[in-house]
């Protein structure tokens, strides 16, 4: 894909932010403004060049998709994830998250309706949504470290490359990202190349491995992001986002 | 050559049919598959060279070992596929067309191999599904009638209605066996 | 131990709540030739607390223990085995086990320790916050006095959301005996509340970040963990649904296996029809519902979902939503349990509107589930209900409480079977309030000295299900003959073993039985039809020695013993046949040490037999089969008259009992005249240590 020339990126850009039909570079710029968060908004420097790095990847082929009328909270699916992967039962290393909102739900203690198991019995599943372009995760590794799994899309974390600095894990609205104490480098959902562990672990179907859709839009953040964006990929963003 | 080919395939086209009825909980007799062949315009069945639904059915058994037959209460032979439908489920389905023979045969089973009695509101779910009404016409033809004096019933002390057959069970036992299931192991968790 | 390279967590905590001392032993080193669980609470019990310690006195300790397979995906793992010197057992306390599932032990194991050994007593009411290897001493002043919900919501505020309380109510801080400790919402374990409270403990908070190795491959334990869930029936492994299922070719009415294709989450949004086949492993989770199993189908339309273990895919607490008890009652409309747990509210009445399975039998369960997890009552598996209708019901509660006390109570609602009785009498005995209250949270064996009410008045009663020490039967003679009533022979309290009922209630019919029994025990004698039983035989020893053993070593490893062993299965290809071997299979992978069922099986007798040298050294007594293994009366009786050996009777017979004894014994290499272990049983377990200690105080028996 560094081999493309801007002009083919635009199209590309475009769709996996969502937007189906083909349109102007002028017009994608509008259109994603308010996509694109706080990268807009980070100083002009330099232009496009032909070794700047690339961070617009294609969107993924499936995701992880919960339903959690159906999850029974026994967190097999993080056991699956980490045990059968890792070979250790570490569920805050796992890239489905159930624990963390088994006691009260996602609002915690502080949502005025109480969730989970101490509130209104629901569990809710955390799943990466395999972001489409801006990939918060991969535009903040300022090592190049997330990319796209050749075969499924799903956004990886090139452990090789990674040098732990956690700031994936600061991007993540949806606080996806886990870290792995003992390597010390960041890990997150990686689709199992395709036969997700944790969709073969649910005792109750309440994970599915789907085509993949834009959850983006559907689920509100859970945390509050750090957006930094490492000045070579910022150049990039601006070649595209500003209009010259 | 091409003639055995061709039979091959209705083979496994029937093969295939009873494998898909028995998935969905159905049991297929010879009218349901000669349509499935029909309507999937396999061969023709009205030519002078159809072999016949039965000849047919004979040789699939043959080639597909997991797939058997049962004589149906109604006389009429029935083809499933066990590890899809158990024979249990089999014949609990084939025997929905008489209820008398349905609610006989299960107490009768249940007596003789578990044993135990059967709840009377047992019939009332699936996938017996007998309605109150058909219950009630059922007991009464088993005591008016001589090949069904074996089934019986024992009431528990909290009024549960178990019947159980005599050739298998005795009366003091299924009573035990009842009380048991109605009171004694919701008191035992 | 030699060298492990998983499953353990690696550090057993030790807090001593007098000084303030919190300090970390090698789990492996120091217990590791125990497993975990019961095996370490027996051993620290007998290094550390001597005879004539009394429960609540500073010097008893409370040993939460879990295992090697907790907090790892080994289905129906996740359990907490407590143990401690206990409150109920009569009349003096003898050293039991409470345990409890939820989440604690895997947070636990996540946070670096196998178990939590609890010394001392502080000078005020504190709390334990375990932050990975951050482990405080909190003030707890202002959490006193509240229910198990309050403390575990401000505990889980300073520790963060996804902690794990394990929490006492007011019963507990009251030193009620009949109090239980309580994590996540309804998992409690009998009989500690009280300890906790005595020592100012209000809970202990748990929040780990770490892991469980697993030594062997990861593609193998993968393998193995499939398998495992190939096998698995519904709740209590009963193996086969409760009515036809199209893949089943067998069915029993009785089986906790209750979710079917076409019933429903009623209570979930949108509900949820369970649909396709229940045999797929994506299924298994609807396959039980505690609620519709035990009341009635009713129930299903208050289904929120299945809850449970970490770790389980057999959901046994069910959270049900009953809207109409917030106004009626004024309680929490979502409540979960399980069993004795959920049924708790209902056992309390001798005749509900709509009998047992109707609504206000529901309602009166979710006003029971609502009080006695918050304020942390036991009820001892239903001892407490059934001994209150015993004594209300025979007129006896008249003359034991005072007119003034007799009438402020709504016996009127009690009688109609109103639940809201429970709003008066359950903070009663929470609260310590009155006479009744007291006697009641002092449970059956106190009770009964304290009102001058001779032990044999509920010996000979069948219908209070009594057996000894204070404490009922927990599936004997009436579920598995001989085997059963032995089983009830050997431990403080009710024995708590389900090895040999989940097996006899697996759904199986009498002949696939009887073929692998005899597989498993060598002969098909090994297993009779229930009531219909034949005299004693050394197979049905050897079945009771297989089940306390792999009680003892699920309750060390973290296992279920409530789902285990999984020796039966679904699977008609398999004849039915489970694996008898799954816990040794899983033990090798998980530490990495190759140990057979057989080791593993010694490991288990080891701890069973250190908790037999337990209760011998605190009574004192060497001669158990006098004086421990008892057997009340109602066992020999049949109120029917029915002879002992003919269908349809759970009456045993004395002789044949005696025999059943000798024979367990001899199975066990015990002194047969005594019932107490011989020195080579000792020696042969290597407990010689154990053994010296007892001959000291000559509690060995003799050489004959």
């Amino acid at each position: 894909m560094g081999t493309e020339g801007k002009e083919e990126l635009i199209p590309r850009a475009a769709a996996a932010a969502g937007f189906e039909t083909t349109i102007s570079r002028r017009k994608f710029l509008i259109l994603t403004a308010c996509a694109v968060n706080g990268l807009a908004a980070l100083s002009i420097r330099g232009a496009w060049g032909a070794d700047a790095p690339v961070i617009i990847i294609e969107n993924a082929k499936g995701l992880i998709l919960a339903d959690p009328t159906r999850c029974v909270g026994c967190r097999r699916c993080e056991l699956a994830c980490t045990e059968f992967n890792d070979g250790r039962s570490q569920p805050s290393l796992a890239r489905i998250k159930v624990d963390r909102n088994i006691n009260f739900g996602p609002g915690g203690l502080t949502s005025p309706v109480m969730g989970g198991a101490w509130g209104n019995g629901v569990f809710i599943q955390d799943t990466c949504k395999q972001c489409p372009h801006p990939v918060p995760c991969e535009t903040a590794c300022p090592e190049g470290a997330i990319k796209a799994d050749p075969v499924t899309g799903a956004r990886v974390v090139d452990a090789v490359v990674c040098v732990g600095c956690r700031l994936c894990r600061k991007a993540c609205p949806w606080d996806m990202i886990s870290f792995d104490e003992e390597s010390q480098k960041a890990t997150k959902c990686f689709l199992c190349h395709g036969s997700p562990k944790c969709v073969e672990a649910c005792p109750s179907g309440a994970i599915a491995y789907v085509p993949w859709l834009d959850l983006t839009r559907e689920v509100p953040p859970r945390v509050s992001v750090l957006t930094v964006v490492p000045a070579e990929k910022a150049q990039s963003c601006l070649e595209c986002h500003i209009s010259k | 050559m091409e003639a055995e080919k061709g039979r091959e395939a209705i083979r496994l086209m029937l093969a295939n049919v009873v494998r898909d009825a028995s998935r969905a909980g159905r049991l297929m007799g010879m009218e349901g598959l000669l349509e499935s062949l029909k309507s999937r315009g396999a061969t023709d069945v009205e030519g002078p060279d159809f072999p016949g639904i039965d000849a047919l059915m004979d040789e699939t058994l043959a080639s597909y070992p997991e797939i058997e037959a049962l004589e149906s209460i109604s006389g009429q032979t029935l083809y499933y596929v066990p590890a899809l439908l158990s024979r249990t489920y089999a014949s609990i389905l084939d025997r929905k067309s008489s209820p008398v023979i349905l609610m006989a045969e299960e107490v009768r089973r249940n007596s003789a191999d578990y044993p135990r009695p059967l709840p009377l509101e047992i019939f009332e779910e699936s996938p017996f599904d007998l309605k109150p009404d058909q219950i009630a016409d059922s007991l009464k033809t088993m005591a008016e009638t001589p090949e069904f004096q074996d089934i019986t019933f024992v009431t528990t002390s909290v009024g549960g209605v178990y019947l159980f057959s005599s050739r298998f069970l005795d009366r003091h036992y299924a009573a035990f066996l009842a009380e048991r299931a109605d009171v004694g192991l919701a008191l035992n968790p | 131990m030699s060298k492990v390279n998983g499953g353990f967590a690696g550090k057993i905590l030790r807090v001593d709540l007098s000084t303030g001392a919190i300090r970390c032993e090698d789990t492996v080193e120091k217990y590791g030739e125990l497993l975990g669980g019961t095996g370490i609470g027996y051993q620290v019990l007998w290094d550390e607390v001597p005879p004539g310690t009394g429960a609540l006195e500073p010097g008893n300790k409370i040993v939460f223990a879990t295992g090697v397979l907790a907090g790892t995906g080994v289905p129906c793992n996740g359990r907490t085995a407590i143990t401690t010197l206990f409150p109920t057992c009569w009349p003096r306390p003898l050293v039991g086990s409470g345990h409890m599932g939820g989440r604690f032990a895997a947070q636990l194991k996540y946070a670096g320790y196998d178990g939590i050994i609890i010394e001392g007593r502080a000078d005020r009411p504190v709390w334990i916050s375990i932050r990975d290897a951050r482990v405080e001493i909190r003030d707890a002043r202002h959490l006193w006095g509240s229910g198990i919900r309050r403390a575990t919501l401000e505990i889980s505020r300073e520790m963060g959301n996804d902690s794990v309380v394990a929490a006492i109510g007011q019963a507990g801080e009251n030193l009620v005996p009949m109090s239980v400790v309580m994590n996540s919402v309804s998992h409690s374990a009998g009989g500690i509340g009280a300890v906790m409270g005595s020592k100012n403990l209000k809970a202990i908070g748990v929040q780990g970040s770490g892991g469980v190795r697993i030594a062997g491959d990861k593609a193998e334990w993968e393998r193995l963990i499939k398998f495992h869930l190939s096998i698995l029936g519904g709740n209590n492994q009963h193996v086969v649904p409760s009515s036809p299922h199209p893949q089943s070719e067998y069915y029993n009415p009785g089986s906790r296996w209750v979710g079917m294709p076409g019933k429903r989450w009623g209570a979930a949004d949108p509900p949820l029809e369970i649909n396709g086949g229940l045999y797929d492993l994506n299924r298994i989770a609807f396959r039980s519902n505690s609620g519709a199993f035990f009341l009635g189908d009713g129930a299903w339309k208050y289904t929120v979902r299945g809850n449970g273990c970490t770790a389980c895919p057999i959901r046994c607490h069910t959270i049900l939503k009953v809207p109409a008890v917030s106004a009626k009652y004024g309680i929490r409309e979502v409540a979960q349990n399980t069993c004795a747990g959920m049924v708790f509210g209902r056992s309390f009445f001798k005749n509900l509107p709509g009998g047992p399975q109707g609504e206000t039998a529901i309602e009166a369960c979710m006003v029971g589930m609502h009080l006695a997890d918050d304020l942390g009552v036991w009820c001892n598996y239903g001892q407490l209900q059934r001994d209150l209708l015993k004594l209300y019901y025979e007129g006896t509660l008249k003359t034991k409480i005072g007119a003034e006390e007799y009438a402020s109570i709504s016996w009127d609602k009690y009688e109609s079977g109103d639940p809201a009785f429970l709003l008066d009498i359950l903070p009663r005995v929470a609260m310590r309030k009155g006479e009744l209250g007291h006697a009641l949270g002092l449970g059956t064996g106190g009770l009964l000295a304290r009102w001058s009410i001779p032990e044999e008045t509920w010996g000979k009663d069948r219908a209070t299900n009594y057996w000894k020490f204070g404490h009922p039967k927990h599936h004997a003679n009436e579920d598995d003959g001989q085997c059963g009533a032995i089983i009830s022979t050997q431990y403080n309290r009710d024995p708590q073993c389900h090895s040999h009922t989940n097996f006899v209630r697996n759904g199986l019919p009498l002949a696939v039985q009887k073929k692998l029994a005899a597989e498993i025990w060598g002969s098909p004698d090994a297993v009779d039809a229930p009531g219909n039983y034949t005299p004693m035989n050394i197979h049905k020893a050897m079945r009771a020695k297989w089940s306390l053993v792999r009680k003892e070593l699920h309750d060390s490893l973290g296992l279920c013993n409530w789902m285990g062993p999984w020796v039966a299965s679904p699977l008609k290809e398999r004849g039915y046949s489970g694996d008898d071997s799954l816990e040794s299979k899983f033990f090798s992978l998980a530490t990495g040490r190759q140990t057979s069922r057989e080791e593993l099986d010694l490991i288990g007798e080891k701890i069973f037999v250190l908790h037999r040298a337990l209760t011998i050294r605190d009574m004192g007594d060497k001669e158990m089969r006098a004086r421990h293994d008892l057997i009340p009366e109602w066992v020999y009786n049949d109120p029917a008259g029915t002879p002992v050996f003919t269908k349809g009777t759970i009456r045993m017979d004395r002789e044949d009992m005696v025999r059943a004894m000798e024979m367990f014994y001899g199975v066990m290499g015990w002194d047969t005249g005594s019932g107490a272990p011989t020195a080579q049983a000792y020696a042969r377990l290597g407990l010689r240590d154990v053994s010296r200690e007892l001959e000291s105080r000559n509690l060995v028996p003799e050489k004959k």
